[in-house]
């Protein structure tokens, strides 16, 4: 009985997770790779397709220039929360985490009022006699860039501010001590101890902007689909549920792929050789 | 001309609360001086501001001439020890102690020699490539002491830098210390609040009390001649008898009695102390500084037994021989010998 209760412990989980996930993915996927009998033809098509390229393509890019950017700011953004007093921190994370409590097609539709036509980035820089005419700003990969950087950077900012509160502040003084100005006893030593952190803040940022729905859908318009609207698109207006299927394979594939390499980046860096995902 | 000078220093936490008080200390070069005192006394924060991690509210901070008081931490290349270690985890043995001279911009051959040799020297040759997580606390310990001394610091700083260890590695660390300080004649700040580990070590020792240095001066003179009732206590006297000076060597106590003291003082009136070793349980004969006593509590130490006596003189606490048991309540005579009684001043 007690050999036999982690088993019975994991029960409720693995059915959840069976009957809700396993199977309806199987009973997505299963029709793409066979057609009375096993056939890779759906995928050729797809590869070979420039638009479907494109797409494939566009969304990759955008996860990749999200991660990237929401490292660049978030990094620094956590290192200051991180050494900030118990309650100041407190109240910093709270205000990071603040955007999330908010519906993200809510936050989406703000969006929409500073990138539009008649927005406030082009009011003003209209007003002050930058442009002549209004620059195109929404529905472009750049505005579902903006969007997704707003809405995965506070991920990237609690996971690193987490790593880099564990690092003990007598590693700096020591860095410190030994000549490291606060610059280079950052470089040297707070980032590469904050390796884990932020592979992981990579991970959830690339993984939530790869598959994110809304945020392209209300800032890209249908011009600038991404995986995940133009699986919606196939689906549900032209009831093409195979060709759904092979674009959902594809996304896992390559969000698979890139957590690969984000493992084999870290083991790279950190020569102790440790996995983090 | 004083190696290293503070002077006046004041250093004060949320403009309200003063740890150190216009605080003096001079340290000559070469020398191993030691910051002793109960938690909460400042001395770690005195280390702090040598380090200039704090920089302090008033006063200055000379070394060889130079006034460093608002010198970067970074620009004044001081090693430092801490209690933690602070071990860079994801650096192995080798870069950890390479760390500084890297920072110098030397030279790939120079830095590899200059590791290596303190490797050696710290017997740490065969531990170069391991992380500090795969090390005993003995091992990091000398780490760090490498890691700290391979720059070639004017100064060292030690922040009890043995108190994560166990007696016996503490005994060796110590002596390891004391060997590396003499080979290098590197002038070094060790903060601890173990007395032993303080003594054994030190050229100089400073007992610290609520931000101000109680007494500073050699091992044995406060081992043997505490100067205020503070110091007395920490290193051991727990018998304090209120006397006023009558003449020449003649003191009396509040109950009129008169005691005799060899050692000369300028004291008019303190505290006469006396370590429980050195008051004797008398016979009839001796009549020299006896006092009548009852006996309260006996406790057994091992190689005698301690009493707490109530003498005509207030409460003292004696150890006697386990030769002669007494019971509580027997009568007693104590004697205090003149020449191992110390007048100290009385402590706030």
């Amino acid at each position: 009985m007690k050999k036999q209760l982690p088993y019975l412990l994991l029960m409720p989980g693995s059915i959840l997770l069976i009957v809700f996930l396993i199977l309806p993915l199987i009973k997505v996927l299963f029709p793409t790779i066979y057609e009375g009998t096993f056939t890779v033809k759906n995928y050729r098509e797809f590869f070979q397709d420039a638009y479907f390229m494109k797409i494939l393509i566009r969304t990759l890019k955008i996860a990749v220039l999200c991660t990237v950017i929401s490292m660049f700011l978030g990094v620094p953004t956590a290192y200051f929360i991180s050494r900030c007093n118990k309650k100041k921190r407190g109240l910093l994370l709270a205000l990071t985490i603040f955007p999330l409590l908010t519906n993200s097609v809510i936050r989406s539709f703000a969006w929409i009022n500073i990138l539009g036509r008649n927005g406030i980035v082009n009011t003003l820089l209209m007003n002050a006699g930058i442009i002549e005419k209004p620059l195109t700003l929404l529905y472009t990969e750049f505005s579902i860039l903006v969007g997704s950087i707003y809405l995965f950077l506070p991920l990237m900012i609690i996971t690193v501010a987490g790593t880099m509160e564990n690092i003990e502040n007598d590693l700096m003084e020591a860095a410190e001590s030994l000549g490291a100005s606060r610059l280079s006893a950052f470089i040297k030593i707070v980032l590469p101890m904050s390796i884990p952190g932020i592979i992981v803040g990579n991970i959830l940022v690339f993984t939530g902007t790869l598959t994110a729905y809304t945020t392209p859908q209300l800032l890209g318009g249908n011009s600038n689909l991404v995986l995940a609207t133009f699986i919606y698109q196939r689906a549900m207006s032209l009831g093409d549920w195979t060709g759904a299927g092979v674009v959902a394979a594809v996304m896992i594939a390559a969000t698979m792929v890139v957590l690969r390499i984000f493992n084999a980046l870290a083991a790279k860096i950190d020569e102790r050789g440790e996995k983090y995902a | 001309m004083e190696f290293l000078t503070l002077n006046k220093i004041d250093v004060t936490y949320d403009k309200k609360k003063t740890v150190l008080k216009g605080l003096n200390l001079e340290v000559k070069e070469g020398e191993l001086v030691s910051l002793l005192g109960p938690s909460g006394c400042g001395k770690t924060t005195t280390l702090r501001v040598i380090a200039g991690f704090i920089e302090p509210s008033g006063g200055e901070f000379i070394l060889d001439g130079r006034n460093y008081t608002k010198v970067p931490v970074h620009k004044r290349n001081f090693g430092i020890v801490f209690q933690s270690y602070a071990l860079f985890p994801h650096l192995n043995v080798y870069d950890n102690v390479a760390f500084g001279l890297k920072l110098q911009k030397l030279k790939k051959a120079e830095i590899k020699r200059k590791v290596e040799d303190m490797l050696e020297i710290c017997g740490l040759s065969e531990f170069a490539d391991r992380f500090p997580g795969q090390m005993s606390g003995g091992q990091r310990q000398r780490v760090a002491l490498a890691r700290a001394m391979v720059i070639q610091p004017k100064l060292l700083l030690l922040d009890e830098p043995l108190s994560n260890l166990d007696a016996k590695l503490r005994i060796n660390m110590r002596v390891e210390i004391k060997r590396l300080q003499k080979k290098f004649g590197i002038t070094m700040i060790f903060v601890t609040h173990d007395q032993e580990e303080c003594f054994s070590i030190s050229d100089k020792v400073a007992v610290m009390n609520n931000g101000l240095i109680e007494q500073y001066d050699t091992p044995e003179n406060i081992y043997l001649k505490p100067k205020t009732e503070f110091v007395a206590r920490f290193i051991g006297f727990n018998n304090f008898i209120p006397l006023k000076k009558q003449s020449g060597g003649i003191f009396i106590t509040e109950r009129k009695e008169l005691i005799q003291v060899e050692q000369e003082t300028k004291l008019e009136e303190g505290l006469g102390t006396i370590r429980p070793d050195d008051i004797l349980l008398a016979d009839e004969t001796v009549s020299e500084n006896v006092m009548n006593a009852t006996v309260g509590v006996r406790t057994f130490l091992g190689r005698s037994y301690q009493y707490e006596v109530d003498s005509t003189a207030g409460k003292l606490v004696v150890n006697a021989p386990i030769g002669k048991v007494y019971e509580p309540g027997d009568r007693v005579r104590v004697q205090l010998p003149k020449n191992k009684i110390i007048i100290v001043r009385k402590s706030m």
